[in-house]
């Protein structure tokens, strides 16, 4: 009977896998065939010819360092401002006991999800143009970390909830301040969900691409969404080499999401709260 | 006394190059049809004229084709800083009613090679009030193309010359069972330009009126429009794959590669991109079949470039416009991007024109009684919005959700609600 | 000492409303004053108030039946929802006790969550093609099928097909999540069940869920408002069609806004989405609240 669960429980994981994989491994293989062969019938599960033009062309022709290079810094920086942020407001959101204030700042986080992007566009554009910040990497930077503020604060009171006050009164009667206790002897306990936060702000953030094309300009400043939905132009979809995009894409944000994710397995440890 | 004249030289050549740069002007422009291609196309293109003119800087912004329109729209009415800014037929009338462009008509009668636009050219340029906003830089209009070597197998080596002999051949042909079909459907995407190449061209006085679609308000009631939608829609059960309800670009190209659809209606800057999946010689492009009134109607899409009303250096704008705008330019630019250039010399002097695939393109262009020219209603407040409604009615009659009379006397009421 | 708390507290929430109301709230409120105007590109000089009547245009829409519009909404939410969570769950069952490989396998098994959506859309919308796809061609192999199916050009389908790509695209989300949550469930309330005699189903409804429902709780009605404000995947894969059929309402604020160049009626859009979300959030939170804190 355990043997029988055992497999089934093989089964069903490896199922999940390949699901998951699937798609993926379809883009690779997309992306390392040629131009003639992309379009076949029945369908090649491998390429008759391996060959990374499409990968030459990424690097050639758009100027995909440029764009990655930026993705990179505004991600890593808004995730950043966003967590920092979140932090605090997270912990804030937690701690506070009044029951009033309490709903209502956390409906107004809430609430901040129901906004569709699309409804701020114009607005955003038409403000940010008249202070002449229409086509800056910093001004986006800030617009994206008020977009993650929301869920981050939200996650992150989730796993402040779970720390007890206690653990703070006694520091704070051993004569430390909020700050630093909040510093020296909560964060370290939430390590996996701030691993979380960061990873999950990181992942959207890279992937943005609406705000992306209206508020930046110049060629200098793309980032990498953008840059993939430029291959779509009036002739079509250039599979080949979108799927390369799609490939080099991805692989900051699984490696982010890998680093993460281990932590958050881990889980919480709960030897720190006995006693 | 070496050093002083080493110091001499060094602080000279910091004088000049700040009075340079002080004098460097950027001109910043936006394009709209964005591909990756062609923007390195416009680049190379730029540095050349960058490097012709010191003091001439230009910087290209190209956002995504799908954004782009929206994206110009926006800058445009924020006055963002922009001198050359990418106009398509969509856009035009939008631009002018905000008054974001400068008319240049003094402008063209300072150009020497105005006059060696072709018509089409002319015609695109004074779209909306009859005044040239803009200097159009590429033509798009549609032909016929045909897989011979898999047309061959089914003994077919004439190619249609009316709609209803290609309907004809298409249903012949087909036979689902081995995946074999007709016609490259479009489902998904200005629908409307293949549409009405079988109903318009079916309503005789479409000749005599401005527009493809006549501004009778009984148009779309008109018998020869809805025999010719009929003729279509037979076309669509029974010469094409039923997932062309959906197709786009991508696919109707896919299906005409693989030789599931050996017939395809489409713009010149397909030409390289079947070239490079196919290869030269498997296919013909000829000239569009006729409608029964023996005419069929060219809506001649366009691109161009225009200045804003805004801008502050319309003089050193204007200077790129004519540069690139010009016969030789101009046809590098469309050789290989692969629509078609918009002077009559172009044809002549460059090779690339010549050939084979570009022929019946030119024949469409020469025969102006047959292959009438004329455009649709763009400077409509109703334009806007009718290809996603064509689009979506389309497909509704051929799901059988709605009836073909049901889908005309909509339209109906919506041109003239 | 209580005093000084609650002050510091609302002190350092001060930096994140700052950002909120700068780029969120301010932009909004903004936002919605449009969909009060009669605000297109067409004549962008010209934006008078006109009262609700962008709202009745998007209503009595014949060319996109609002009631239509709304019923897509609905599936598309609901099953999305339903089958993300459950599969989600468990997924994060399956992972719950470590075994060998569990690290390099979660990296795997967890990335589409890291992809874009309109990625996600136009790959999936490959998959799903009914001449080239890899769908098909796996079923023409196994002989399931004798003729290619139209899954992105057959209403019936259409919605279902979109359905999957999102399901596979939200799995890991609650996966990751959830596994989160069961690693804090303690480990003797859990013995405790087993001493009591429940076998592990009972395990899992009587104790392990009502521990982590305050996670369950937020997020669903997070993951809800967002695959309502995520329209990315259908509008990549379908743009709406065929025939209005996978059309929701964020697609069709996208559609008014990039094709009608209609930013008025857009924005009408985006208030009844917002609208929707508002009363369904604070609907879901009364309903799961009872008397525990599940904030």
């Amino acid at each position: 009977m355990k043997l029988l669960l055992r497999t089934l429980k093989v089964l069903l994981l490896g199922l999940f896998l390949v699901v998951a994989l699937g798609p993926l491994y379809w883009v690779i293989v997309t992306s390392l065939k040629g131009g003639q062969e992309i379009y076949t019938f029945p369908i090649r599960y491998w390429p008759s010819e391996v060959t990374f033009e499409n990968y030459k062309y990424l690097f050639r022709i758009s100027d995909f360092s440029i764009y990655f290079k930026n993705s990179l810094l505004i991600s890593l920086l808004a995730s950043a401002g966003a967590l920092l942020i979140s932090v605090f407001s997270g912990y804030a959101l937690s701690r506070i006991r009044s029951r009033r204030p309490k709903l209502i700042l956390l409906l107004g986080m809430y609430f901040t999800q129901i906004i569709p992007t699309y409804m701020l566009m114009s607005p955003l554009f038409i403000s940010l143009a008249k202070i002449g910040m229409t086509d800056s990497l910093i001004a986006i930077t800030f617009v994206y970390v008020s977009m993650m503020i929301a869920f981050s604060t939200i996650m992150a009171k989730s796993f402040f909830d779970r720390i007890p006050v206690a653990l703070e009164e006694v520091a704070m009667t051993d004569g430390c301040t909020r700050t630093q206790t909040i510093v020296k002897v909560v964060l370290p306990l939430t390590l996996p969900g701030l691993a979380a936060i960061f990873s999950f702000a990181f992942v959207n953030i890279w992937n943005e691409l609406f705000l992306a094309v209206m508020l930046l300009s110049s060629n200098h400043n793309m980032t990498v969404p953008v840059a993939l939905n430029s291959f779509i132009s009036k002739a079509g979809v250039n599979w080949g080499v979108l799927s390369a995009g799609i490939v080099v894409a991805l692989l900051p944000t699984m490696l982010v999401f890998a680093f993460a994710q281990r932590y958050i397995i881990m889980g919480l440890t709960e030897g720190a709260v006995k006693g | 006394m070496l050093k002083r004249s080493l110091l001499m030289l060094v602080v000279l050549t910091l004088l000049v190059s700040a009075t340079v740069s002080a004098n460097t002007i950027t001109l910043n422009f936006l394009e709209v049809m964005t591909s990756p291609e062609r923007t390195a196309l416009l680049r190379d293109l730029i540095a050349e004229y960058e490097a012709m003119n010191p003091s001439i800087k230009i910087n290209l912004i190209s956002p995504p084709y799908e954004q782009a329109d929206q994206k110009a729209t926006l800058m445009l009415n924020t006055n963002q800083d922009l001198d050359l800014i990418e106009i398509r037929d969509y856009s035009v009338k939008q631009f002018v009613n905000n008054k974001k462009l400068t008319d240049l008509t003094p402008y063209y009668e300072a150009w020497s090679e105005a006059e060696t636009l072709t018509p089409v050219a002319i015609a695109a340029a004074k779209t909306v009030d009859d005044t040239p906003y803009w200097v159009p830089q590429a033509i798009f209009i549609k032909a016929l193309y045909a897989r011979t070597d898999v047309l061959a197998e089914y003994g077919i080596t004439e190619m249609p010359e009316t709609v209803e002999e290609l309907i004809e051949i298409c249903r012949q042909i087909t036979d689902p069972s081995k995946n074999q079909y007709g016609f490259a459907w479009r489902g998904k995407g200005a629908t409307m330009k293949f549409g009405d190449l079988f109903a318009s061209v079916c309503v005789d006085d479409v000749a005599n009126s401005e527009f493809i679609y006549s501004e009778d308000e009984t148009f779309f009631l008109d018998p020869g429009f809805k025999q010719g939608m009929e003729a279509y829609i037979t076309l669509f059960k029974e010469g094409t794959p039923p997932d062309g309800i959906n197709w786009g670009f991508n696919e109707q190209v896919n299906g005409f590669v693989s030789g599931t659809t050996p017939f395809l209606i489409q713009d010149p800057d397909a030409i390289p991109l079947i070239n490079n999946l196919l290869g030269e010689d498997k296919y013909e492009v000829v000239p569009l079949p006729v409608g029964p009134h023996d005419f069929t109607l060219i809506d001649y899409g366009f691109c161009g470039m225009g200045i804003p009303s805004y801008s502050k250096h319309k003089e050193e704008a204007w200077n790129f416009i004519q540069w690139i705008s010009s016969a030789e330019k101009n046809g590098y630019f469309n050789e290989h991007w692969g629509p078609l250039p918009v002077h009559r010399t172009t044809f002549d002097i460059n090779e690339h024109f010549q050939g084979k695939h570009y022929q019946a393109y030119r024949y469409e262009m020469a025969n102006p009684d047959t292959f009438l020219l004329k455009t649709y209603p763009l400077a409509s407040a109703k334009w806007p919005g009718w290809d996603v409604v064509y689009e979506t009615d389309v497909q509704s009659v051929l799901l059988g959700r709605m009836t073909l009379d049901q889908m005309l006397q909509k339209w109906t009421d919506y041109w003239t609600k | 000492m209580r005093e000084q708390s609650a002050r510091y507290f609302f002190l350092i929430m001060i930096p994140a409303f700052v950002l909120l109301t700068l780029f969120l709230y301010y932009p909004i409120i903004q936002g919605t004053v449009i969909a009060f105007q009669k605000y297109t590109l067409f004549d962008m000089t010209n934006t008078p108030f006109i009262g609700f009547d962008n709202f009745k245009a998007i209503f009595t829409d014949i060319n996109f039946n609002f009631g239509q519009i709304m019923l897509n909404t609905l599936i598309w939410v609901c099953v999305s929802l339903a089958l993300q969570f459950v599969l989600g769950f468990i997924l994060a069952l399956l992972m719950q006790k470590p075994f060998r490989g569990r690290g390099i396998y979660s990296s795997l098994v967890f990335y589409p969550w890291a992809l874009s959506g309109f990625a996600i859309g136009l790959v999936w919308a490959w998959i799903f093609n009914g001449q080239f796809g890899l769908v098909n061609d796996i079923l023409l192999r196994l002989g399931l099928i004798s003729n290619p199916v139209g899954f992105l050009s057959n209403p019936s389908y259409a919605m279902a097909s979109v359905i999957v790509a999102n399901i596979w695209y939200g799995v890991p989300f609650f996966a990751i999540m959830l596994l989160a949550a069961l690693q804090s469930v303690p480990a003797e309330l859990m013995e405790a069940g087993k001493i009591d005699g429940a076998g592990p189903l009972r395990r899992l409804f009587s104790i392990t869920i009502p521990y982590i429902k305050p996670t369950i709780i937020s997020t669903t009605l997070l993951r809800t408002m967002w695959i309502m404000n995520f329209p990315d995947i259908i509008y990549a894969m379908t743009g709406g069609g065929p025939s209005n059929s996978t059309n929701i309402l964020a697609t069709q604020m996208i559609n008014k806004i990039l094709k009608f160049y209609d930013y008025g009626q857009g924005s009408a859009f985006g208030v009844v989405i917002m609208v929707l979300l508002f009363t369904y959030a604070l609907l879901y939170l009364r309903l799961t609240s009872g008397k525990e804190e599940t904030f």
